[in-house]
């Protein structure tokens, strides 16, 4: 019997490689849009949601079932770029050269939100990707996050005022308590 | 006129940043993406069928599942032992349901299922028919909760447990010619060794319909 199960196992694991292949195809521009958003560098981008994507197909089981797969493989991809600025930090104490050529690439890299952005704590920032640019609700951002929603309010609310505080000229209408 | 709040102010300029970006796209293919990834978990790796005696079991026990009445038309293999390499059989539901046990005969495989109103492409030789062009979907369904299910899966659903709800056996590629759309069609392809008929890893995959690639 061991023969008809590796044949169903096998039938099992082309099912997955056939939802994987969908998926990918749909979320691969997106996310890397964002990610490049945060990260700023186009070859970053590139290599750290590849690597994403990697670990996602390596817990395809688990990541198919997650309410927002796309959202694990953004906040997998910003979590290997603050393991990877921990690293060049201590091998290459030099300037941002990457993001000055990025930035003249892409315009749209190049306006004052996403540089504030990029320059909020990882968590505050992961919490305003999250929240607002891929549009998630609290309770998946939290469970994305591996945070309580309290915490994520918390975190948008210090993100958000960290934003304004760096951008003045921001237009927006305080809300009413 | 309306203000907008903070939030709403840092999501909108959020989504221009993005939107502006429209060119920027990913180009590493989905194979590249998951042989890295099964490359690193190679003992979860499989693929390999050995051994004729296993193979007939399993053809029991998929033609066991399949009710007597559904029109069949099955494929044959050279060697030895004469076992059906594929079977091709009508559901009550419409849908059609293709089980496999060797990756020979792919001309009569594409023939029946073109016969059967299924536009498609057939290669076992390790290599997708080049005349094909894959279908990308660039809107990618996020809105969506709960597991992955976008345009290709509902076309194509591979035996599984998740379809095992459905009456469809384990070992089964179910086609749903109802979702496929105008100008639509199917390729099938294996990768692994080519020749290998008992070695093989399916794949299936949504295409543009042209003469070349599937016929019509």
């Amino acid at each position: 019997m061991q023969e008809i199960w590796l044949l169903r196992r096998v039938w099992d694991v082309d099912s997955d490689r056939l939802e994987f292949e969908e998926f990918y195809t749909a979320a691969r521009d997106h996310c890397l849009r964002v990610v490049l958003i945060s990260v700023g560098d186009r070859h970053l981008a590139d290599d750290l949601v590849a690597e994403a994507f990697t670990r996602a197909w390596a817990s395809w089981r688990k990541v198919r079932g997650h309410p927002a797969p796309h959202a694990w493989v953004v906040r997998t991809a910003l979590n290997l770029h603050v393991s990877w600025w921990r690293r060049r930090r201590r091998e290459v104490p030099l300037g941002s050269q990457g993001e000055a050529v990025a930035a003249s690439e892409y315009p749209g890299l190049d306006n004052s939100l996403v540089a504030a952005l990029r320059r909020l704590p990882a968590r505050q920032r992961e919490v305003i990707v999250l929240r607002l640019l891929l549009d998630l609700d609290t309770a998946t951002t939290a469970q994305t996050l591996g945070m309580s929603s309290g915490t994520v309010a918390s975190y948008l609310h210090r993100g958000l005022a960290g934003l304004r505080r760096d951008i003045p000229a921001l237009k927006y209408q305080e809300q009413m308590k | 006129m309306n203000g907008t709040s903070l939030s709403d102010a840092v999501r909108s300029g959020l989504a221009e940043a993005r939107d502006s970006l429209s060119t920027v796209h990913m180009t590493i293919p989905a194979s590249n993406i998951m042989a890295r990834a099964d490359q690193a978990r190679r003992h979860r790796r499989l693929g390999v069928l050995a051994g004729a005696g296993g193979l007939a079991a399993a053809a029991v026990a998929v033609s066991a599942a399949l009710p007597a009445s559904h029109h069949q038309t099955a494929g044959h293999s050279e060697p030895a032992v004469r076992l059906a390499a594929w079977a091709v059989t009508r559901l009550a539901d419409g849908n059609i349901q293709v089980t496999f046990r060797e990756a020979t005969d792919p001309a009569g495989l594409q023939r029946t299922l073109r016969a059967d109103g299924v536009p498609a492409s057939v290669t076992f030789t390790g290599q997708r028919n080049p005349a094909c062009r894959s279908i990308t979907f660039p809107a990618p369904p996020f809105s969506d909760k709960g597991a992955f299910r976008g345009p290709l899966t509902k076309v194509l659903s591979f035996g599984g447990p998740a379809n095992t709800a459905y009456g469809y056996p384990k070992d089964a590629l179910v086609i749903h010619p109802s979702a496929l759309r105008r100008g639509e069609g199917i390729q099938i392809w294996t990768a692994g060794t080519p020749g290998a008929a008992d070695n093989f890893e399916l794949h299936a995959g949504l295409v543009q319909a042209s003469p070349q690639c599937t016929g019509s």
